[in-house]
């Protein structure tokens, strides 16, 4: 057995690439909780009446983006579950 | 002038005695090949350093009963305090861990070595330990031939623990032989004057062979033949370990100023156990006859008695050098001052985390290269605000980027050039030499990310050239009665202002939806200020708000504003945000698309 086959046995014994996968979920869930939050707090800001034009702006540009990364996020995850 | 008298001395004296004494030929026989054993040993443990032992390091230094337990730990599994000191000079010359970590693995490793002892006096002084030497030789030579790196380092840790059991048996036969023509102990006594005379010798024999492992067995072989006394095996193991020193002092040579400063601290504690150690002698000796009572040591079983009384002295210095780290540390900052920054400013700036001696740790090595782009990205950012005329203070600041503008940095154009040659091209040049360097020690994939780095240093460098031909226009139209040139320029620096104010933002926070955020949206901002994509030049041309003078600037200039926020963007993601752990393992499949960029950018049209 070619030492890289060894590896991968042990790995898989050992459960490492599911440690690997597990840990990346962790992080794109924790990720995602915050894109969401700062979703719903630009949402907010968004219907507050005293934000000015150019400042809606700003959070309208901010909001396309997290929607962008959130949609790029949950893409992740459901790869890593399916 | 030393140095040149000293080796052929040594070995006219070594000469002399193999001469006239075939005894002590194999004693020495025994050390030579203990050494060449530590040296396998090391090799070996090198093999495996391409990272895996970064990772471990970086997570298990973070307190500092973490640093002492990993040292412990490490010098326990590797055999070597002098290994683990030479590496922590490097992990510290890379900017790895810091100096209060490193001295907390230099602590742990001098409790570690201590296991050294306990093994030689309780196995291998007890089995007949030449027996596993040999298989150990015939496997680890032969792995050691193969071609995978593992399995050479496996076949290099083999050989040097089969080298260090042959040594080990060489010295305790040639020491047995001897005992019948030369008694040792003859020479040796009691007293004060033969504890500073032992002490002495200790050093000594530790600087000459550079391993207070080697001088410990020698210690032990010897004393478990009663060719030394117990009293003076005790002084003797305490000059090994002030002895050990040299290894790292030596190791420092090589590393820059953080690397000289862990060497100092391991030299002042181990000078300083070293001292408690004489001064306490009676009482740490009465508390090694109760310890080992207390486990079942034989009250004449002088040798394992040793190695209580190694590690007690140890541990001793360790706890009562623990309270004052910070001193130490503070002390060693004013004493040994960074020569590159007590200079003055206008003096060339050098590299601060690149040196030699981590050129063989793949992974610290690379660590090292980052933190050194980091370094050139400091100055940069100096020479960018000062070119784009901004002051660096207001830029880490929250001052709105209006009011960021209007206040200038000089009223005339600073030297940008003077500037590259002083704090940019010695460093930029050293990065890509050392990398070049580094390289040939690194797997694919590792080579791989280390082209991305260059090219992120590349990024910086093409971002300064930019900045020096953005320079002149901008102080020029700042002053002009136009007010739409001014006006076009002054947004020209104040998008660059706001690009370099989030790329600072992103290097210092750790949140990570953070920097995704603000990487995004200096991608969709770069697109979206390029007056030449957006149409606002034709308009400004057709309106004849411009002249055609100041059209043709503003049109180059545009370029170069563009060109410097796509280097600055790109050598963030590399530098910066793949610093991030997180983000690095989500890869950049979180990043915006092209597509995405221009959905945002047109939505905004």
């Amino acid at each position: 057995m070619g030492i890289k086959n060894f590896i991968e046995t042990v790995k898989e014994s050992l459960g490492l690439d599911d440690f690997e996968k597990k840990n990346k979920k962790k992080s794109i869930k924790s990720l995602l909780k915050k894109l969401n939050d700062k979703k719903a707090k630009l949402a907010v800001e968004l219907n507050n009446k005293k934000t000015s034009k150019k400042q809606k702006k700003e959070f309208e540009e901010e909001l396309d983006i997290t929607n962008i990364q959130i949609k790029n996020g949950e893409k992740i995850l459901s790869k890593l579950e399916a | 002038m030393l140095k040149k008298i000293l080796l052929p001395t040594i070995l006219v004296i070594l000469g002399y005695g193999f001469w006239i004494s075939p005894d002590f030929k194999e004693i020495a026989a025994g050390v030579a090949i203990f050494l060449f054993g530590m040296l396998a040993l090391e090799e070996g443990f090198k093999a495996f350093s391409g990272g895996t032992l970064e990772k471990i390091l970086q997570k298990s230094t973070d307190k500092l009963y973490k640093s002492i337990g990993f040292g412990i730990i490490a010098t326990t599994v590797m055999q070597s305090s002098s290994l683990v000191s030479v590496l922590t000079i490097s992990f510290l010359g890379a900017g790895l861990i810091g100096l209060a970590q490193g001295i907390g693995i230099v602590f742990g490793a001098n409790i570690g070595t201590t296991t050294g002892a306990w093994l030689v006096a309780g196995f291998g002084l007890k089995v007949k330990i030449s027996a596993y030497a040999m298989p150990m030789l015939v496997f680890g030579v032969i792995l050691i031939f193969q071609k995978a790196k593992s399995l050479r380092g496996i076949g290099y840790i083999l050989a040097g623990l089969g080298f260090l059991f042959l040594g080990i048996h060489y010295m305790k036969d040639g020491f047995e032989a001897f005992k019948s023509t030369i008694d040792l102990a003859a020479f040796g006594g009691t007293g004060l004057k033969y504890l500073f005379i032992f002490t002495g010798i200790g050093v000594f024999a530790t600087v000459v062979m550079q391993s207070s492992h080697a001088t410990l067995v020698l210690i032990i072989t010897a004393l478990s033949v009663g060719q030394i006394s117990y009293e003076n095996a005790l002084a003797l193991a305490i000059g090994a370990n002030v002895g050990t020193t040299i290894t790292a002092i030596i190791g420092a040579m090589s590393s820059n100023i953080v690397g000289k400063r862990l060497a100092g601290a391991h030299l002042i504690f181990n000078v300083i156990t070293g001292f408690i150690a004489i001064i306490f002698m009676s009482q740490i000796m009465y508390s090694v006859d109760i310890v080992s009572s207390a486990v079942g040591i034989a009250a004449d079983d002088w040798t394992l008695k040793l190695a209580v009384f190694h590690t007690i002295f140890n541990i001793i210095g360790v706890l009562v050098m623990v309270p004052f780290i910070d001193r130490l540390v503070v002390f060693l900052e004013t004493s040994l001052k960074d020569k590159a920054i007590t200079s003055s400013s206008t003096s060339v700036d050098h590299v601060k985390y690149l040196n030699n001696s981590v050129l063989e740790l793949p992974g610290t090595a690379m660590v090292a290269i980052v933190n050194e782009t980091k370094h050139l990205y400091e100055n940069a950012f100096e020479i960018i605000n000062h070119g784009l005329n901004l002051k660096r203070a207001n830029i880490v600041s929250s001052m709105p980027l209006e009011e960021v503008v209007k206040d200038v940095y000089s009223d005339t154009v600073i030297d940008i050039d003077d500037f590259y040659n002083r704090k940019i091209k010695g460093i930029y040049g050293e990065i890509i030499d050392f990398s070049t360097k580094a390289q040939s020690a690194m797997e694919p994939e590792d080579i791989e990310k280390l082209y991305k780095i260059k090219l992120a240093n590349r990024d910086i460098v093409e971002a300064i050239k930019g900045t020096k031909h953005l320079q002149k226009n901008l102080v020029k139209y700042a002053a002009s009665p136009n007010e739409h040139i001014k006006w076009q320029y002054d947004t020209i620096k104040k998008d660059l202002a706001e690009l370099l104010r989030n790329i600072n933002i992103i290097a210092t926070t750790d949140e990570e939806d953070v920097i995704l955020l603000l990487l995004s949206k200096a991608k969709v901002h770069a697109e979206k200020h390029d007056i030449i994509a957006n149409g606002k030049l034709d308009s400004l041309i057709r309106d004849g708000l411009i002249t055609n003078e100041m059209a043709t600037s503003l049109m180059n200039d545009s370029a170069y504003a563009y060109d410097i926020s796509k280097n600055l963007i790109e050598m963030a993601e590399v530098v910066f945000v793949n610093a991030n752990s997180d983000l690095r393992d989500l890869g950049d499949d979180m990043m915006m698309s092209e597509e995405d960029i221009d959905n945002i950018v047109t939505k905004d049209k």
